[in-house]
């Protein structure tokens, strides 16, 4: 949702002098007035985020990743967008759905991430209209942890409908799409663009750990950051190696 | 001429053929209820039938390379079995049309799906040989009629029902009720018309000739050769050396004719466990009406259901159009359910398939498979409403898209290493999977590249894809892996898997299928 210019009328008492007091309660009344359907869907499940590692979550409103709400991640390397999805709905801990026009997951490599064949459910939806409609009706399940639809194209109504159907059932939504040069407004909670690394192993004869740049491009409720992250396959955790704001994002559009 | 030919035009009346007691088309005595009824319909003229009302007809069948009339429509002096030239000769007039038996067969099973209003177990006799006229090949439909005679008020108004509905759709029928299926098939594909009260079958068969039975043509004429033309006569004669002669088959034929065994019959569609019917004097069009009547069906197919403790997880709609057309439409169901407005939901798409043409007449709704349900008290059971709501979701979800679960396979064929399974299945994973890396996306389509190594054997050095050129950094394999030798294609090549990753950190899943100078390069997935 791009900002609308009318700012919000203050209160009418006199403006207190804790400036970062009032703006943390602006946020959270701005909070409520977005995500008014979510707070029944979070009281219902334990919690309101999915932990990704410390200093992501840190940097998220919230302190991870909002279940109840629709995310957006571009591929620039699908691999390791599929691995990040995977570590993403193996934590949201019920039953997961992806969804695409030919769904090409692959468990015994996304066990490795944390995503079990136990909880995953694969649904082949052709036609893009087909795939928005089932999207919709997963999120809308109170007993789905989380669902993924691969796409490549969205309309903000569209996404707008899925964001209020996330905020329904309490499911945490991932939008997959292509990393492309204009990814158009969105209204995700959050956008991210995943890219693969080298990886850190030094030898030409051992791959190691996966490695991956996480980009947040966008987030409600936050800043723009860049974390370099390992995904440790032994312990099931992302592990930061460095983490950066980036010095000015790629291409600024009007706000 | 074979007597089995005479009367081709017409149905030969009730009363033709002789019963010992009672007159044919009287209501027989009271039968016990131990004792089962079936209605044979022959339909002589299907083969004409079919093509509508309009001039003369010639059916003719390519015969070696011979034409030959197997059915006549509305010309007068021409038989089956001539020629198709000698026939034109005779009526210029006629229009000369190929037999077509897949086409009868598939009118024969929607004319026995239109059936199935008078009762749950019809069988479409199996068109084999003739295709029409009198004689085995006779298409026929078979009903067991056991305890439903008296919904139409006794079997002779049935039988009345039966003949002047198909009359109605423009069928030609010939009706018998017997107590035997297979006495019943005999005397209508001879043309008969008629009730046989209860044992009564084989005196009633005993003047038919061999060649309505399922009997091979070469043994008919054999038997002939004797001088044994009818049925009474066959089976006055001694068994044993009959059987030795002319097969069991023979005398199989001759004891079903003759109603001594009876074969059960193969209905077109299972019975349902559970049904609601409802007719309507004015023809449903309209989508609103249809819909109105589906949820008044459905709340009574619950309720059936609900006082059996039973829930469904299939259900079949079945409307029967003014025209004699069924259409059929099925959803089913991950759990057993038996609830009207799930049910309602799963039906609301699909019911946009229906064409009602004319009208509906009568729609019915069956739960084909159900499950012991008992009573669900929600609340106690921690998980249970997770798992029902899991469930209709994935029912709702799969009235329009595909879905499934990818379960661990017993192999190490990469394309094998998961199986399709349910949605609602349950999905147990070994403690040790997968036993390697494995990619988290494999490509439908392998991607063919061309990759240089150092050495021979050795893991590629630089990957070729399309026409650029990828350095790889670094590189783990090769792991082998044999093709199984007890599937279809044992003699496929081997594959050497390599997990590579690229300078610019895209890990890929690459394979050589084939060794030495046959070796090709494939990427299956990514890592």
């Amino acid at each position: 949702m791009d900002p609308d210019p009318t700012p919000y009328p203050l209160p009418p008492e006199p403006l207190p002098m804790d400036r970062p007091a009032l703006l943390a309660a602006l946020r959270a009344r701005i909070g409520r007035l977005e995500r008014a359907g979510a707070a029944a869907a979070l009281a219902r499940s334990q919690a309101g985020v999915v932990s990704l590692s410390e200093s992501i979550d840190a940097h998220l409103p919230g302190g991870g990743l909002a279940r109840a709400g629709l995310h957006e991640i571009l591929a620039a390397e699908p691999g390791a967008a599929a691995g990040f999805c995977a570590v993403i709905l193996g934590r949201t801990a019920g039953p997961v759905l992806w969804i695409g026009p030919d769904p090409d997951a692959w468990p015994p490599g996304l066990v490795r991430f944390g995503l079990s064949p136990a909880d995953l459910v694969l649904v082949r939806a052709p036609r893009p209209t087909d795939g928005l409609w089932a999207m919709e009706e997963a999120l809308r399940c109170p007993a789905v942890g989380g669902a993924l639809l691969t796409l490549s194209d969205l309309d903000l109504t569209a996404a707008r409908r899925l964001q209020l159907a996330a905020e329904a059932g309490g499911a945490l939504g991932l939008l997959l799409r292509p990393d492309t040069e204009d990814p158009g407004p969105s209204a995700a909670l959050t956008r991210w663009r995943i890219n693969a690394l080298p990886g850190d192993s030094g030898s030409p004869h051992k791959l190691g750990d996966p490695r991956w740049q996480l980009d947040l491009l966008r987030c409600r409720g936050s800043t723009p950051r860049t974390w370099t992250v390992t995904w440790r396959t032994t312990t099931d955790r992302l592990d930061t190696d460095t983490d950066t704001i980036p010095a000015a994002t790629p291409r600024r559009r009007r706000a | 001429m074979p007597p089995s030919l005479r009367g081709i035009n017409e149905c030969r009346g009730p009363g033709s053929f002789k019963l010992p007691g009672g007159g044919a088309g009287a209501e027989p005595p009271q039968t016990a209820p131990a004792t089962r009824r079936h209605l044979a319909l022959a339909l002589p003229r299907l083969a004409v039938e079919r093509l509508g009302p309009g001039g003369p007809v010639l059916v003719w069948r390519g015969v070696g390379s011979r034409r030959e009339v197997v059915a006549v429509g509305g010309v007068e002096g021409v038989r089956a079995g001539q020629a198709l030239s000698d026939a034109q000769a005779i009526a210029p007039e006629a229009q000369a049309v190929e037999e077509d038996a897949a086409a009868e067969a598939a009118l024969l099973e929607r004319l026995a799906l239109w059936a199935l209003r008078f009762s749950p177990l019809v069988s479409p006799s199996p068109v084999h040989g003739g295709g029409s006229g009198w004689g085995p090949g006779t298409p026929a439909l078979l009903l067991d009629i056991t305890g439903a005679t008296h919904l139409f008020g006794g079997e002779a108004a049935l039988l009345r029902r039966v003949v002047a509905g198909l009359a109605g759709l423009g069928f030609t029928a010939c009706g018998v009720i017997a107590g035997a299926p297979g006495t019943a098939l005999a005397l209508a594909r001879s043309g008969g018309a008629g009730i046989i009260p209860p044992s009564e079958e084989a005196a009633a068969v005993e003047d038919l000739p061999l060649s309505v039975l399922p009997i091979a043509p070469e043994v008919v004429t054999a038997l002939s050769r004797m001088g044994l033309r009818r049925i009474g006569e066959v089976r006055r004669q001694p068994r044993g050396p009959l059987a030795r002669r002319f097969g069991a088959a023979t005398l199989r034929a001759l004891e079903e004719a003759a109603g001594e065994v009876s074969a059960p019959i193969s209905p077109i569609r299972p019975p349902p466990d559970f049904s609601a019917t409802r007719e309507f004097l004015e023809p449903l069009i309209t989508r609103e009406a249809i819909d109105i009547a589906v949820a008044a069906l459905l709340r009574a197919l619950c309720r059936r259901l609900e006082e059996a403790s039973r829930g469904a997880r299939r259900v079949v709609l079945r409307a029967h159009r003014v025209d004699g057309a069924v259409q059929e439409v099925a959803i089913g169901t991950g759990l057993a359910v038996r609830d009207p407005a799930h049910l309602g939901r799963l039906f609301e798409q699909k019911l946009e398939r229906l064409e009602p043409g004319f009208g509906f007449d009568r729609i019915v709704l069956g739960a084909e498979a159900t499950e012991a349900m008992t009573g669900l008290q929600g609340g106690f059971v921690r998980g249970a409403q997770e798992t029902e709501d899991l469930a209709r979701l994935f029912d709702r979800l799969a009235q329009r898209v595909q879905v499934w679960r990818l379960a661990p396979a017993e192999s190490h064929w990469p394309e094998r290493e998961v199986t399709r399974v349910h949605a609602t299945a349950g999905v147990l994973v070994p403690q040790d999977w997968p036993r390697a890396v494995r990619p988290v996306r494999l490509l439908r389509r392998p991607l063919e590249v061309s990759a240089m190594a150092l050495l021979p054997d050795a893991p590629p050095s630089l990957l070729r894809i399309g026409k650029v050129g990828h350095r790889v950094r670094a590189a783990e394999g090769p792991e082998r892996i044999e093709p199984e030798w007890w599937r279809a294609r044992p003699d496929r090549p081997g594959r050497d898997y390599y997990r590579l990753e690229l300078a610019s950190g895209v890990r890929l899943w690459v394979c050589r299928s084939g060794f030495g100078a046959e070796a090709r390069w494939f990427v299956q997935g990514r890592l």
